[in-house]
Formats: C-alpha cells, sequence, structure tokens
C-alpha cells in the first residue's frame, strides 16, 4: 500500500497515495511521463516563457513607436519585430494557451476521468510544440522573419529571412493541436461517467468540445497551405506565384480558411473557462445553460463560413464580398447569446471578487468591446477604410489579448490551488489583475481612435499628429508588460512559498473540486459522485478559502468540521482496511442515478 | 468481459462487426470492374464536361463501396458516417467558396475567342 | 455518442482481470479501449480529408478556368501505369481489410499474409510511382518554373531552354513563361520557310556545326570558331505520318545523325504575330502550319476570325527566331558547338519586297485546289493540338499533379512503414481477438490513402 508521505505538507491532497507532483521524481520522469497533468504543466511552462518571448517582441516594437522615425532600429528590423510577436503570440501562445495548458491537466479531472483518451498521443503532442516552438525560435538568430504572422504572397516568396524553417515550425505546431483536439474529442465521448450525459457537463468541457472540432477541421488547411509555401520557395512550384500561372490571392483563401476558426479556437476555450468562474464567484447556476452549450458548437460551425472578411480589399470579387459581410454578421450572434446569458448569471448572484473573478469582469467588458468592433469591421463600407489600420490592431487585441489572454490569467489562478496545491498572493493578485486592466485598455484604446483616422498597421513610421496616441500605447504596453511579468514572478514563487490550498477553495461544484489538492495520478482516490451542474446549496465556506460539502441536513460548522476529519478517517480506514475485497464493491457508491450523498457519508451510515 | 468465439461465422458477441469473406470479395471484385469501366469510358467521347461528369460518378461509386464495407461504416456507429460526411462537406464548403470568388474574375487566357467571359456579378464599380 | 458506465479508478490499478497486455490502464476493458480508438482514427481521417481538401481546390480551380491546360497536359500521364496503380491499391486495400477480419477470427497465418500481401502491392505502387516521376524527370516534365519539356504531349520534340532533353541540341531557347525565344540565333532577314503551297520554294539552306571556345569581350560572351563541318543530312520529320520537305527517295524511319530539320514551331524568322496552328473546313484557304505575319495579336485573331468555315485555329503567337533543329543521337549536350545555317534566296522570281515573302499563288492549270495535301482528319488536328508546344501555364498542371500525387505517395510510403511494424507485431503474436485495434485502424487510414487515389486517377490521368 502506499504511503501517505505528504498528507502531513498538503492541506488536502491525496490520503493514500502521493499526489502526481510527488509520484516519481527527477527530471526523467516528467520528460517521459504519460500523466496528463505533468503533461499541462510541461506546456504551461512553454506557454508562459513564450508568452514573456512575444511580450518583449511588442515592448520593442512599441518602444519604435515612441517617436516619428526611427527610434531604437531601423525598418527591416522592425518588421521582424511585429512579425515574430505575431507569430509566437499566436501560434506559441493564444492557440495552444488555454487548451494545451489548462485543458490538459483540467479536463479528465473535471470529467472525472483518470486521463485523456490516449495519454501516448498527448505526450506526443507536447515534444511536437516543442519541436514547433523550436524552429521559430531558431529562425530568430538566422534573420528572424519579416513578412507579418500572416505570411502573405507574394512577398513571403521572395523575402530574405528564413521563411522555410519558420513554416516548418508551423506545419508542426499545426499537428500538435490537431492531435490535442482529436485527444479531447475522443476523451469527452468516451470517458464521461455514468450520470453525466452531455446536458450535465460543465460548460468548459462543451467549450473544449467545440474548439476541438475546429482543430480538427481546419487545422490541415493550414498544414498543407504553409507545405505548398515552403514547397514554392524551395522548389518553385508555382502555385501562388501570378509570373509561372499562379494566385496569390488563393493563398490568402488557404490560409484564411484555417486562421479565421483558429481565433474562435483562441476565443471559445475562453468563454468556456469565463462561465465556469462566473458561476463559481456568483455561486449562482449559469444562466442558460443549453444556450450557451448549443452557442459554442454553433459558433465554432459557423467560423467555416466567415473567412473571406480578412480579405475584402485583397482583390476578392464583389460577390463574394458580399455574402462573406452578411455572414460575418450571423457569426456575432453566438457571442452574443453568451454574453447576456453571462450577466443575467451575474445578477442578483453572491458576487466574490477574488482574483479569478476580477479577471472575468475585466473579460465581459474587454470581449464586448472587440466583439462589437469586429462587426465594424465586418460591414464592407466601413472596413475599405479601417482594414489595415489600427483599428483592426486594437480589434483583435481586444479579443485575443483583453479577452483571451485575460481569460487565461483568471481561469491559471482559478485553478492554480488545484494541481499546484499551493495559493498564489490574493492581494498582489489582485493588484496586477488591476494593472493589466489598465495598462491593456491603455495601449488599445488609443489604437482604435488613431486606427479610424487614417493610421494604417505594420508602419514603421507615421504622420506626426498620431504621437500622442503611439505614445499613451506605448506606457500602457510597459504597464501592461510590468503587471503580467509579475503575474508570472509570484506564481512561480508561490510554488515553494505559498500558503497550501485547500480541496476546494472557491466553493466550486464542479467534479475536479471533489479531487484532493494536487490530484493523485489518476486524479481521484474514490470514484467521484455526479451530481446536479451548478449546484451550490450543500457548499459551505469554513475558511476564507476552504469550502466544504455538507448535505442539507447538517447544522453548526464546528460540528461539521469534527464529522469531516472522522469521515475522512473513517474513509481512509474503510480503504485501508479493505483491499482485494475493495475492488469488487466499491463501485457501489457510485450508482447509475445521481446521489446527493458523499462517499464518506454513506460508509458511515445516515447522519 | 470480451470473450473471443472460434467461430468464424458468428461474432456478434466480439468487441466489433466482423465484414464477411463474401463481402469483402465482392466489394474488391467490384472495385477492379468499376476501374476497368472507368478506363473504358475514356475512349468514348461525349463531350468533356459529361465525360468528367460520368468519371466522377464511377469514382464516388467506388468511394462509397470502400467506405461502407471495406470500411465498415454501414456496421458502425453512425457518428462515424457523421463525422466522415462533416468533412466532406467542409471540404465542400471551401471548394465552393473559393470557386465562387475565382469564377468572378475576368479569364485572362483567351482559349476560345467566340466563348468570352461572364461579366462579374455585383454593382459597377463608379470610377471609370 | 455513447456514455460508457465507466467507473472513476481510484486505486484499482491490477491487470489482472484484462485479457491482453496490450489494454491500457485507464480503460475499463478492451472494448472500451477499441470504441476510443475507432472513434479516435475516424477523427483522424476527417483531419486527413480535409489535409488533402487544399490541393483539390487547387485542382477544382485551375481545371474550371483553365480546361486547355489539363486537355494538352494529361496526355504527358501514361494511363496504363495509372490504372495499374489503381488495381494494385484496391488490391491491398482488400488484403487489409481482410487482415482486420483475420485478426478477429484469430487466424494468425493469414493475418501475416494479408499484412504481407498488402506491403507488397504498397511497394509495387511505390514502384510504378518512381518510374513515372523519374520519366517525367528525364523529360523536364516538371512542375513550375522546371517545367521544360522535351517532348510535346504528342511526342514530337520540342525546343527547350535548358537543352538538357537528351538527343537534341538548338540553339534557340525557348521561354515558355513568356511563350517566345529568349535568346538565340536568328538569321536577321533570312527566313527558313516550310511553304506548303509551293515545295522546296524554301530557301536553299547549308547547315555548319561550328566548333569553337567561348571567350568574355567587354563583358560578353563570344564564340571564336576554331573550325566547322556541314550538317549534309535532313532528319525525318513525321508529323502526322507526313514527312514535309525531304528530298525524294528519303526513307524516314532511317535518320543518320547528326541531322538536320525545320522546327515546324514557329515558322518564319520574321517578327510579328502568327497564326500556331491550322484552320479546318473545305473552303479555308489558310495554309498547313500558319500564316502571317500580323504586326498585332489583335490583327491576328481579327484576321483569323474571317476565316471561312468552322475555324479551330486557337492561337495567336509572336514569333521571332528561326527553327533549325539539329538532332544528335546522343544525351550529352556538346559543349563548344554552335550550329549556323546559311541560306539563299530562291531562284525563282518573287513580287517586289522581301524575297521570302509568302504570297497567294493562283491556281495551275489542271490543279484543283491550292492545297496540297489532303486536309487533316479530325483525329490528325487533335494530334497536331498535342504536337505543338504547351498551351501558356501548363506547367500549373504539373504543379498541382506532382503537389497531389506526391502528398498521396508519401502518405503510401507512412502506411508502407506503419504496416511494416504491424506485420513485426503479428509474428510476435500481439493480436488477438481481444486487441486488434492497430490493425483496423491501419487499415482505416489505408483505405483512405486508397479512396484519394480513387479520385486522383480520373482526375489526373483520365481527362478527356
Amino acid at each position: 500500500m502506499a504511503t501517505t508521505n505528504n498528507s502531513d505538507k498538503w492541506q488536502d491532497g491525496p490520503v493514500n497515495e502521493p499526489d502526481f507532483l510527488n509520484v516519481t521524481k527527477g527530471l526523467k520522469s516528467w520528460l517521459i511521463t504519460l500523466d496528463h497533468k505533468r503533461i499541462g504543466m510541461m506546456y504551461l511552462w512553454g506557454i508562459l516563457i513564450s508568452l514573456l518571448v512575444g511580450g518583449a517582441f511588442a515592448l520593442l516594437v512599441r518602444t519604435e513607436l515612441w517617436s516619428t522615425g526611427k527610434t531604437i532600429v531601423d525598418q527591416d528590423t522592425y518588421n521582424k519585430f511585429f512579425t515574430l510577436h505575431g507569430a509566437v503570440m499566436v501560434f506559441l501562445v493564444i492557440i495552444p494557451g488555454i487548451p494545451a495548458a489548462l485543458g490538459n491537466i483540467i479536463l479528465p479531472v473535471q470529467l472525472g476521468a483518470p486521463d485523456v483518451a490516449f495519454p501516448k498521443l498527448n505526450l506526443s503532442s507536447f515534444y511536437l510544440w516543442i519541436a514547433g516552438a523550436l524552429c521559430l525560435v531558431i529562425a530568430i538568430p538566422f534573420g528572424g522573419l519579416d513578412t507579418g504572422w500572416t505570411l502573405y504572397t507574394p512577398y513571403s516568396l521572395d523575402s530574405k529571412s528564413p521563411v522555410l524553417l519558420a513554416v516548418i515550425g508551423v506545419f508542426i505546431l499545426g499537428f500538435s493541436s490537431i492531435f490535442t483536439g482529436l485527444n479531447f474529442l475522443v476523451t469527452i465521448h468516451k470517458f464521461r461517467p455514468q450520470g453525466m450525459g452531455w446536458f450535465q457537463m460543465p460548460l468548459n468541457l462543451w467549450a473544449m468540445y467545440a474548439t476541438a472540432i475546429m482543430q480538427v477541421l481546419a487545422t490541415p488547411v493550414l498544414g498543407i497551405t504553409v507545405a505548398l509555401l515552403g514547397a514554392e520557395r524551395f522548389f518553385d512550384i508555382g502555385i501562388f506565384d501570378p509570373t509561372l500561372g499562379g494566385d496569390p490571392v488563393l493563398f490568402q483563401h488557404f490560409f484564411w480558411f484555417y486562421s479565421h476558426p483558429a481565433v474562435y479556437i483562441m476565443i471559445i476555450p475562453a468563454m468556456g473557462v469565463i462561465s465556469e468562474i462566473l458561476s463559481t464567484f456568483s455561486r449562482k447556476p449559469l444562466f442558460g445553460y443549453r444556450f450557451v452549450a448549443y452557442s459554442s458548437v454553433s459558433l465554432a460551425l459557423l467560423s467555416f463560413l466567415v473567412w473571406g472578411h480578412h480579405m475584402f480589399v485583397s482583390g476578392q470579387s464583389r460577390l463574394a464580398n458580399m455574402v462573406f459581410s452578411a455572414l460575418t454578421f450571423t457569426v456575432g450572434i453566438p457571442s452574443a447569446i453568451k454574453v447576456f446569458n453571462w450577466i443575467a448569471t451575474l445578477y442578483k448572484g453572491d458576487i466574490r471578487l477574488k482574483t479569478p473573478m476580477l479577471y472575468a469582469l475585466s473579460f465581459l467588458l474587454l470581449f464586448t468591446i472587440g466583439g462589437l468592433t469586429g462587426l465594424f469591421l465586418g460591414i464592407l463600407s466601413v472596413d475599405i477604410h479601417l482594414h489595415d489600420t489600427y483599428f483592426v490592431v486594437a480589434h483583435f487585441h481586444y479579443v485575443m489579448m483583453g479577452s483571451t489572454l485575460v481569460a487565461f490569467l483568471g481561469a491559471l489562478h482559478y485553478w492554480w490551488p488545484k494541481f499546484t496545491g499551493r495559493m498564489y498572493p490574493e492581494s498582489l493578485a489582485k493588484i496586477c489583475s488591476l494593472g493589466v486592466f489598465f495598462g491593456f485598455n491603455l495601449t488599445f484604446l488609443p489604437q482604435f481612435i488613431m486606427g479610424s483616422r487614417g493610421m494604417p498597421r505594420r508602419y514603421w513610421d507615421y504622420d506626426p499628429h498620431f504621437t500622442i496616441y503611439h505614445q499613451l500605447s506605448t506606457i500602457g504596453a510597459f504597464v501592461l508588460g510590468i503587471s503580467l511579468f509579475v503575474v508570472v514572478v509570484y506564481l512561480v514563487m508561490s510554488l515553494k512559498t505559498g500558503a497550501r490550498a485547500a480541496r476546494n477553495p472557491w466553493g466550486g461544484s464542479s467534479l475536479e473540486w471533489e479531487a484532493p489538492s494536487p490530484p493523485p495520478l489518476f486524479n481521484f482516490e474514490t470514484p467521484p459522485v455526479i451530481r446536479e451542474l451548478y449546484d451550490y446549496s450543500e457548499l459551505v465556506q469554513v475558511e476564507e478559502y476552504r469550502w466544504e460539502r455538507r448535505p442539507a441536513t447538517t447544522e453548526t460548522t464546528t460540528a461539521a468540521a469534527e464529522t469531516a476529519s472522522a469521515a475522512t478517517e473513517t474513509a481512509s480506514a474503510a480503504t485501508e482496511a479493505t483491499t482485494a475485497a475493495a475492488e469488487t464493491s466499491e463501485p457501489e457508491p457510485t450508482p447509475a442515478t445521481t446521489t446527493d450523498e458523499p462517499p464518506t457519508d454513506t460508509q458511515e451510515g445516515d447522519k | 468481459m470480451a470473450t473471443a468465439h472460434h467461430d468464424a461465422h458468428d461474432d456478434h458477441h466480439g468487441i466489433s462487426h466482423v465484414a464477411s469473406a463474401k463481402v469483402l470479395l465482392g466489394t474488391g471484385g467490384s472495385l477492379l470492374f468499376l476501374t476497368v469501366v472507368t478506363v473504358l469510358a475514356t475512349k468514348v467521347d461525349f463531350g468533356p464536361s459529361i465525360n468528367l461528369a460520368l468519371a466522377m460518378f464511377i469514382a464516388a461509386v467506388k468511394a462509397t463501396l470502400v467506405v461502407l464495407f471495406f470500411m465498415h461504416l454501414k456496421y458502425d456507429k453512425v457518428f462515424h458516417t457523421v463525422i466522415f460526411v462533416g468533412a466532406i462537406l467542409a471540404g465542400a464548403l471551401f471548394v465552393g467558396f473559393t470557386l465562387m470568388d475565382t469564377g468572378q474574375y475576368q479569364e485572362t487566357n483567351i482559349w476560345d475567342v467566340d466563348r468570352p467571359p461572364p461579366a462579374p456579378i455585383g454593382p459597377r464599380p463608379i470610377s471609370g | 455518442m455513447s456514455e460508457h458506465p465507466h467507473a472513476g479508478h481510484g486505486d484499482d490499478h491490477g491487470h489482472g482481470h484484462h485479457g491482453s497486455p496490450f489494454i491500457q490502464h485507464h480503460y475499463d476493458d478492451a472494448k472500451h479501449q477499441f470504441e476510443a480508438g475507432k472513434l479516435g482514427i475516424w477523427i483522424f481521417l476527417a483531419q486527413e480529408v480535409l489535409f488533402f481538401s487544399a490541393l483539390f481546390v487547387a485542382y477544382i480551380l485551375y481545371r474550371h478556368h483553365h480546361p486547355e491546360i489539363y486537355a494538352y497536359a494529361h496526355k504527358y500521364l501514361d494511363t496504363k501505369m495509372g490504372a495499374i496503380n489503381t488495381g494494385v491499391l484496391i488490391v491491398s486495400s482488400l488484403t487489409a481489410a481482410w487482415a482486420v477480419r483475420a485478426a478477429q477470427l484469430r487466424q494468425q497465418k493469414l493475418l501475416i499474409a494479408c499484412l504481407a500481401t498488402t506491403i507488397a502491392c504498397a511497394f509495387g505502387f511505390l514502384v510504378i510511382k518512381y518510374f513515372e516521376y523519374t520519366h517525367k524527370i528525364h523529360e523536364q516534365i516538371l512542375f513550375g518554373k522546371r517545367f521544360d519539356p522535351c517532348v510535346s504531349s504528342g511526342g514530337t520534340p520540342l525546343l527547350t531552354k535548358s537543352n538538357e532533353c537528351p538527343g537534341t541540341k538548338s540553339t534557340v531557347q525557348w521561354d515558355f513563361a513568356t511563350s517566345s525565344p529568349k535568346e538565340g540565333s536568328c538569321f536577321g532577314d533570312v527566313a527558313i520557310d516550310l511553304d506548303p503551297k509551293k515545295p522546296n520554294v524554301q530557301a536553299d539552306c547549308k547547315v555548319f556545326e561550328l566548333t569553337g571556345s567561348t571567350t568574355f569581350q567587354d563583358g560578353k560572351e563570344v564564340f571564336v570558331e576554331k573550325g566547322r563541318r556541314e550538317i549534309t543530312a535532313r532528319c525525318p520529320d513525321p508529323v502526322f505520318g507526313r514527312d514535309l520537305g525531304l528530298p525524294p527517295g528519303t526513307d524516314p524511319s532511317k535518320t543518320s545523325y547528326p541531322c538536320w530539320k525545320t522546327n515546324h514551331q514557329p515558322h518564319v524568322c520574321k517578327g510579328g504575330w502568327y497564326f500556331t496552328w491550322y484552320c479546318e473546313g473545305d473552303s479555308c484557304a489558310a495554309p498547313f502550319g500558319g500564316e502571317g505575319p500580323f504586326a498585332t495579336q489583335q490583327a491576328c485573331v481579327d484576321a483569323r476570325r474571317g476565316k471561312e468555315g468552322s475555324g479551330t485555329v486557337t492561337e495567336c503567337a509572336p514569333s521571332h527566331a528561326s527553327g533549325i533543329l539539329v538532332e544528335y543521337g546522343d544525351h550529352d549536350v556538346r559543349e563548344g558547338v554552335r550550329i549556323t545555317a546559311e541560306c539563299k534566296a530562291p531562284a525563282a522570281p518573287v513580287a517586289e519586297g522581301d524575297p521570302l515573302e509568302d504570297k497567294a499563288q493562283a491556281l495551275a492549270l489542271g490543279q484543283a485546289s491550292l492545297a496540297t495535301e489532303a486536309p487533316l482528319t479530325k483525329a490528325e488536328r487533335k494530334n497536331a493540338l498535342y504536337a505543338g508546344p504547351p498551351p501558356e501555364h501548363t506547367n500549373m498542371f504539373f504543379t498541382i499533379y506532382f503537389a497531389m500525387t506526391g502528398l498521396h505517395g508519401i502518405h503510401v510510403l507512412i502506411g508502407v512503414f506503419i504496416f511494416i511494424w504491424l506485420l513485426i507485431r503479428a509474428i510476435k503474436g500481439h493480436f488477438t481477438p481481444d486487441y486488434f485495434g492497430p490493425i483496423d485502424f491501419a487499415a482505416l487510414y489505408w483505405h483512405i490513402v486508397d479512396l484519394i487515389w480513387i479520385f486522383l486517377f480520373p482526375l489526373l490521368y483520365l481527362i478527356h
């Protein structure tokens, strides 16, 4: 029987076996792990490092734009800065961010499963991400990339920068994404426990499912597109080169067929985690559950119909322009449905303003702004003026950064106690979240204004009357950058110095909060009981960061605390006493239907 | 627990359906026959568009045979068919929209002067 | 959409109740693992369909907008080899599906035989593909910029810009991207003219092979002649089974090298626009092989339109160079050799102006028509189409051809490795009726590969 060498260290770690962080030691055990939680954590470190790298490029861009003309670098280097900022952020941070890092850690636990469907494929996905990231990073000392992250032909065919190396990296990253999506789809289909039907799944899982559909269907088109681009550069095959009979606009069709669903791959997981956070910190079930679930999937499907709205002024025909513009309006509807449902969730809720909730509330505002400005850009006549201006830049930063990254940070703080067993410093975190909010808005609100006044994007130099907007934007960028850096620092430090976390520090109702903090290797020591979704009635706050589940019959908190500790002892005694017999009789507490009683109580008899 | 039956005919208790030898051979034979048909069909000149439609129709029939019998979709969960058809629909969407767009461009390679390209759809630009 | 009655695994780490050692821990039983794997492979196949879809998009777009390229270029492909490949893949698909059945029924020997046959068929496919590709590389029938065919799709030799074709050396470089000669020795006003209206009216030419070396003077390359010899043999020009302009009594099947012939495309070394094809119809008076020159392309098009009969003249192309083609019997690119021709104007009197200009000639007494040969049949016209140079941007067909068949071939190669791995595992006895997932899933992958080829074959090889 495994000894519990850490129950005296973790506040609510596993009782009968080591937690997943300590079950095996040493670097090799991490590098060849098949445990989804370890894989997710490795992704998380990679993504956070990439965030800092991409952020550094962003600060270099904004520094250069502090004044007109040359501030720190010349035009060609500036092109490389914004390209690498875009490529690193899009391919290494925002697309994998929530699904690969947090999804890998949390999805099976939230589902009540011991692991994802294909653990070896999961590890392969991680190593593919590393390989792709290395390709992109190695391109930097070889001259970087200067085509813009969108790699438009014909310049990407002629550019002297190492485009081939970069597109090989993108190709590999594409397969990492596809395999992650495949894994999640099969896991959600095949590892849902008895009692958790489709409409008893938390909305985070619906969001992951919708994202996975898009990852599997759209990413292969990116793969073939960059493969053709590489072949064109290396072999002169001519498919995008008009002098050889090819069509450069065809590249844009191919590229945006993936890249539009890609932006929904970025935002839908964010919407999923926001649903969870808003519900938990309002102590209310999410309003309009089915509507939100359906809108996740319908958004995923609709996202395939609108890619031409990136090409309104690229030479696309008038007919296609009109069709894509009309379809773009429809794609705003599911997002709007979600925003209304989130606000209705907050209404008359018991709002607790912890850090995850602060990020979630920021998300609501920033996503609304980002989404609405997207609709402006979907109008043909308006887009003629706004295309390739800073308005577009501000729009996509509001949705990619103000929404996805903010949701990522919220979710990171929300689940940090669960998978690290530590609490981050709450006051500092709140200050940083305000710094992120303030810095973000200071950076990007002026960009809307200067974009509508004609400031083009990706320009190294500009007309002097835009200077004040650029300077405000640069100051905001540094405020934002410093806040993000401090966030990463205190999170890393909390691993050693943070307070031990309870099993359920926020009073969440989904299955991951039934697992120990941190969870053992296969997530649950006893099979989790499937309860009604978003039901907070039994959760009682015992301390500020500790909630416990009490059935409605129990009375005082002290008596409940005593019973809870007694119940834990009895549970461990019971499991220790019955070894072989337990294997056959243990499935009993997980009946075919949901029950209100936690397993410990049934073993003690009725209360 | 899934146990193995050594009976070659009855495997409905096994993990999944076992394809019958007759079905496999029949499908293989039909595919080879249809290949011959499609090659011979090109020798006859029905006109370029009809020849293309005929070739694609035969290819679709062959593909259906492969998918239904070799790939077991006929005996499999309906959801797998949904996945496969969904992917094809996504591909068809891709083709359709892109063709709609490029079909509007002026033809630049003059093959048949007597058959000029159709006028593009949409209002004429105001400027000359 | 199935809910599996899956119990959470607390401390249930025992393997004792699993039949096959390959059932993984987090699965309840063999059926659970199999079903999950099956769902996984179908999702992967959906992804594969989308992976190829972009190439199908490119194919459909180009075929829709430039059908002439496809009609011309597909004749470069060998239908027989394509059909054999199709048959081979179908057989391999059958054996792959049979391997799954054999594994389910615990028929170990049959399983190994089926897997081995699948691998062999896949290998056969790749071998045939290898021959197809090497032939194209040899003839420079490649993609994009590298499309520089040595022969037209009808089989007649063409001028090429790289001079790397077997058995030919030419002085004129033909640029297919711009459909015009890039450089070469245009013989100025002297025209080598093939006029079927009047056999042997062409200028009297001698073709010389010059040996020497190239040096640089004032930054330009200059050829310094050291010696010359006359090439007296004329090559047969078996277009449509009739050779034109050979001395009477010459046997076209006996060719002595080196030999020279006029290239029928283009014809005359005068600037301007020419018809490159011919006109059909009884009353069409256009000569075989070309008429011109016209000052502009529009004039040429207009003149072409004005012809009687159902004109199938299809192109107006510029011509600036002469066409003397010297053929050598070997494949070497002859360094340090130049070809030149010295021609004398014909002795017969001509109207004023350019002594070699084509002029309409009156019917002589007893002559029924100006046409010296019978009008071409439909089949011969079609052959003429394929005998000439490719339409503009035919390289795009081969870009798409190589991209599609190349990507497909890579998938076949990956399939070979997967099936070899399965064969090794099968020999070791890993597969039982409880655990045959890898074979089933690999067979599904293989069927998708076959399915894609089922579409590629008619789309590429069977264009009418």
